[in-house]
């Protein structure tokens, strides 16, 4: 996996751990505005890393999470905002609480928890955003690309004669 | 006098008193053990305790179904008394409708289950065992522990076997919801093998990860044998140590998960000390 630097006009975009793909679900109030901060200031920040604005990161199911790891995605961040400070009645801490209990579910089967970051109130500010999202990314791009781990279910299965 | 014996004069009271309008239970027929509604004190003798059914999503549909005034008996084990709890918890079906007949597990189903619990809160006959932790269990083990590529590893071998039969999640006492999310195209995929089984899978284990009572019903019927009740071991540690929840246990008690958090109870996160002036407490 080769590291490289493109210059597109005065935006520099570092490709870091080329070919992981990673999924950040920002809450409008908190992380989202962080990311557009980012954006305004002209950050560079990772290209490998897309954000998905959601009103609450209650509206982020486990599930959503889940299906995510298993269409080939390498990291999801859940960025929401602080607990205790939702604007929808405490539903960001129900979500945090669901979400951390689906961390030893990924680590039983191997998926390994730490493809899954959370950040709770810790990414409103545009450099708060920037530092948590190049340290996910650098993370994920030093761990195997999560098509590995799908990989060995079709070479087990090709191994039994059978093809997909 | 046996513990089937002792069973059968419960049932019989029960139905003499008309305290029960009918008890669940099993029967055999033709030498096979089948779930059977005994209305009648004298059909009993034919009852048996033998092997372990899950009876308690018969039983909730006997309910949903039968009369209002409808009131139902149910020789259950530790399994079931639990789901009955978690069921009761989700309005699934009305405890004062139903009288629980609990009878405990031997040593041996308990070893075969991985149950830790393999007694119901009430046992009318018989003798408690202790349970075993899941943990202690060396084919468990195998499949818990190791490094993240070989847990990868087994996993795949085992889910890979999957045919998609949806026998774990009919057989599930707490499998309830209408619709069902794994019969739902967006998540996954019906009729692909084996595509989308890792997100079923893992959709289902984690939809039960906060109910699922430990049965072992899902590796009880899987025609491949996937050992699918080890997917939950992780979580209901989690829950037993970081919020000394176990489900089925505390019929009062709502999951941690869907509570706010109180004070003096266990955190999965860490949380920075400043959020507690947002919450206007000390």
């Amino acid at each position: 996996m080769t590291d490289r630097t493109e210059d597109s006009g005065n935006i520099q975009v570092v490709l870091e751990g080329a070919g992981r793909k990673i999924v950040v679900f920002a809450c409008t109030w908190c992380a989202l505005i962080g990311a557009d901060g980012a954006g305004k200031k002209r950050i560079s920040l990772p290209a490998t890393f897309r954000v998905i604005p959601v009103e609450c990161i209650s509206r982020v199911e486990a599930d959503a999470v889940i299906r995510a790891f298993t269409s080939g995605i390498d990291g999801v961040a859940v960025m929401g905002c602080h607990l205790g400070g939702c604007r929808h009645n405490g539903a960001n801490l129900r979500s945090a609480r669901k979400l951390e209990l689906l961390k030893p579910l990924l680590d039983t089967v191997g998926i390994d928890s730490r493809r899954l970051f959370t950040s709770y109130g810790t990414a409103h500010e545009y450099h708060q955003f920037a530092q948590a999202i190049e340290s996910f990314c650098s993370q994920i791009g030093e761990m195997p690309p999560v098509s590995a781990w799908s990989r060995s279910f079709v070479r087990a299965m090709s191994a039994r004669g059978e093809n997909e | 006098m046996s513990l089937r014996e002792e069973v059968l004069t419960r049932v019989k009271a029960l139905l003499k008193d008309r305290r029960v309008d009918g008890v669940l239970g099993l029967s055999l027929f033709e030498k096979e053990p089948v779930p059977c509604l005994f209305e009648d004190p004298f059909d009993v003798d034919a009852l048996v305790i033998e092997p372990k059914w899950l009876l308690a999503k018969l039983a909730m549909n006997i309910l949903k179904t039968a009369p209002q005034e409808y009131r139902l008996g149910l020789v259950c084990r530790g399994c079931d008394d639990r789901a009955v709890t978690e069921l009761a918890k989700r309005n699934q079906l009305d405890r004062n409708r139903l009288t629980l007949l609990g009878i405990p597990c031997t040593a041996e189903q308990a070893r075969k289950c991985l149950c830790s619990t393999p007694y119901p809160r009430e046992i009318v006959a018989g003798e408690r065992v202790e349970g075993m932790y899941p943990m202690n269990d060396e084919q468990a083990q195998l499949f818990l522990t190791g490094s993240m590529e070989e847990r990868m590893k087994r996993w795949a071998r085992e889910l890979n076997r999957c045919i998609k039969c949806y026998g774990c999640r009919n057989v599930c006492p707490i499998c309830v919801c209408i619709p069902c999310k794994l019969e739902d195209d967006l998540w996954v995929k019906r009729g692909h093998i084996p595509a989308d089984m890792v997100s079923y899978h893992l959709i289902r284990a984690f939809h039960l990860s906060d109910t699922c009572v430990s049965c072992a019903g899902c590796t009880d019927t899987c025609p491949v044998n996937i050992p699918l009740m080890l997917l939950q071991v992780s979580m209901r540690e989690t829950l037993k140590s970081q919020y000394a929840y176990e489900p089925g246990l505390d019929p009062e008690r709502v999951s941690p998960v869907l509570t706010e958090q109180e004070k003096g109870e266990g955190t999965l996160f860490q949380e920075p000390a400043w959020i507690d002036s947002l919450r206007g407490g000390s």
